[in-house]
């Protein structure tokens, strides 16, 4: 069986806390302890980047290659960040990723039960992301 | 990398997302502000609350109108009001804003509606004379720009409810102050 | 509007021409405003079933103003007093003037004569909300339950009107069914007309 080319998507907010961690299959399991610590190096590679840019308005790292994974990233202009590590070369993950945002903005934010900068706990977040990410397996598989 | 989408117009925005009734929203915040009233009774204390609700709206609401507009960084203030006023009006509201009264620095505008879906079939009471029926919109406004690093004063200076022609809000530009690393609570 | 030169100034709300029910808002305008309806309530109450109480006294306030306006704009002042007619009025008009289409079902209780259904299989006010699992059966749709009371009881029909999560076979997000139990005395009245 073809693997999913997501491994894991991980959501940060602005003071680089984890909000949201799903992994997608066994090859990229983190238990809770070192996915708190990735987020927080992360947060902290990608505000480095920006500064390390030589030209100025660098919005940061929005892909990592290594040499058996990619990391794609997202951050929004209010400094919430959503990456996935994917296969590599995984196609479209930009999109995957806006796409993602959206949920958010409507099954995080839209819940009153949500208090901002806290973990994400919407049973329809977790729906929703879940037929995404099937849908765009699907279409991958279908290929 | 993919190019980025190009934004949509204010009307295509309004057309693409899903839309209700403005009476069902009317009423609604209609119905908050009833509760309110009866909860403080203080027409002072009701203002202050509609404007924190208002600012917990837009913390909330700005990252989908970023999501769905595809707009990018605002390269000024100006280029902001302009966005707001086109686009964020219209995509949550269904009416747009006209940016007016600029000053010298371009740090402070007025946003003028003529239409506002808050106060369909709303009359002041004589009892309620000092109420700002809607401080949640300006609420919004500063709790949006707090989320992109923009904090901002934000003032009724022309209100419909009491007799003027228009709804104005005086947006006022305080400081704009990205966060850079290392943060500061990184000590 | 293009072309439209500014509003015309009225001295008197009253003497303004009633809208048409035609503007619309986006539907997360409604989310938004909904959560902070919400989330304020959840600051005034010690308990779940007070937040419940407090989600449809807010509710009734617009079930009493949309019937007035209904009556007047799609009605023509004609007054229901059938007890069948006043349930369709609220299943088909209300929730279509509301919530944009007609209520999924409406049916009579099975075991009480006195209860009856309106069921959906998501309310609108519930579309993003996701109840914590350590709120039990707590429904926002309280609000919408206080709305239908609204309606009822202004037009004559006092009942009881809660909101419950019905959880269906084989699918993983329950409907939601609006329990309408009307008072001893619409029954009463019911039986007479014969």
């Amino acid at each position: 069986m073809a693997s999913a080319a997501i491994y894991s998507l991980f959501i940060i907010n602005k003071s680089g806390g984890l909000i949201y961690y799903k992994d997608y299959g066994s090859a990229g399991r983190t238990d809770t302890n070192d996915s708190l610590r990735l987020a927080s190096l992360w947060h902290s590679m990608h505000a480095i980047s920006q500064q390390l840019s030589p030209t100025p308005g660098c919005a940061g790292i929005d892909l990592l290659q290594a040499d058996n994974f990619d990391l794609h990233c997202f951050q929004s202009l209010t400094g919430t960040k959503f990456f996935a590590v994917c296969e590599t070369g995984a196609q479209n993950i930009e999109v995957l990723l806006k796409v993602i945002y959206e949920l958010y903005t409507d099954f995080v934010l839209k819940n009153p039960f949500y208090e901002m900068e806290m973990p994400i706990r919407c049973e329809l977040f977790d729906l929703n992301l879940a037929q995404v990410i099937q849908k765009d397996r699907v279409a991958l598989l279908g290929r | 990398m993919p190019p980025p989408t190009a934004p949509k117009s204010g009307d295509a925005l309004f057309a693409s997302v899903e839309r209700v009734n403005a009476e069902l929203f009317t009423l609604t915040y209609g119905a908050i502000v009833r509760q309110l009233l009866t909860d403080l009774e203080e027409v002072e204390e009701v203002n202050k609350q509609l404007d924190q609700m208002g600012y917990n709206i837009g913390t909330r609401l700005v990252d989908e109108f970023l999501a769905k507009s595809n707009v990018s960084r605002c390269a000024d203030f100006k280029e902001t009001a302009d966005v707001i006023a086109k686009l964020g009006f219209k995509m949550f509201l269904g009416v747009t804003a006209t940016v007016t009264n600029w000053d010298a620095e371009g740090t402070s505008c007025s946003f003028v509606l003529e239409d506002n879906p808050l106060v369909d079939f709303v009359e002041l009471p004589d009892t309620c004379q000092g109420l700002q029926y809607c401080n949640v919109l300006s609420g919004v406004i500063r709790g949006a720009l707090e989320m992109v690093s923009m904090k901002t004063e934000v003032t009724w200076v022309r209100d419909m409810l009491r007799g003027d022609d228009a709804y104005e809000m005086r947006v006022k530009l305080t400081k704009q102050v990205p966060e850079e690393y290392p943060y500061k609570d990184d000590d | 509007m293009i072309g439209v030169g500014k509003a015309k100034q009225y001295a008197n709300v009253l003497d303004k021409p009633l809208s048409r029910g035609r503007q619309e808002v986006s539907l997360s305008a409604f989310a938004f405003l909904f959560s902070e309806l919400v989330q304020y309530n959840q600051t005034q109450v010690d308990n779940i079933a007070e937040l419940e109480r407090r989600l449809e006294d807010a509710g009734y306030a617009v079930g009493a103003r949309v019937l007035e306006l209904l009556c007047h704009r799609e009605k023509g002042n004609r007054r229901e007093n059938r007890l069948l007619d006043i349930l369709l009025f609220i299943h088909s008009t209300v929730w279509k003037v509301l919530f944009g289409k007609v209520a999924d079902s409406l049916e009579r209780g099975t075991e009480h004569e006195d209860e009856y259904m309106i069921s959906e299989k998501e309310l609108l006010v519930n579309r993003f909300i996701s109840v914590p699992k350590d709120m039990g059966a707590f429904n926002c749709g309280a609000f919408v339950a206080g709305i239908v009371r609204g309606v009822l009881e202004n037009a004559g029909f006092p009942a009881v009107v809660t909101a419950h999560f019905v959880p269906i076979e084989g699918q993983q997000r329950p409907r939601t069914t609006i329990l309408i139990k009307f008072a001893e005395e619409v029954l009463q009245r019911e039986a007479r007309f014969g």
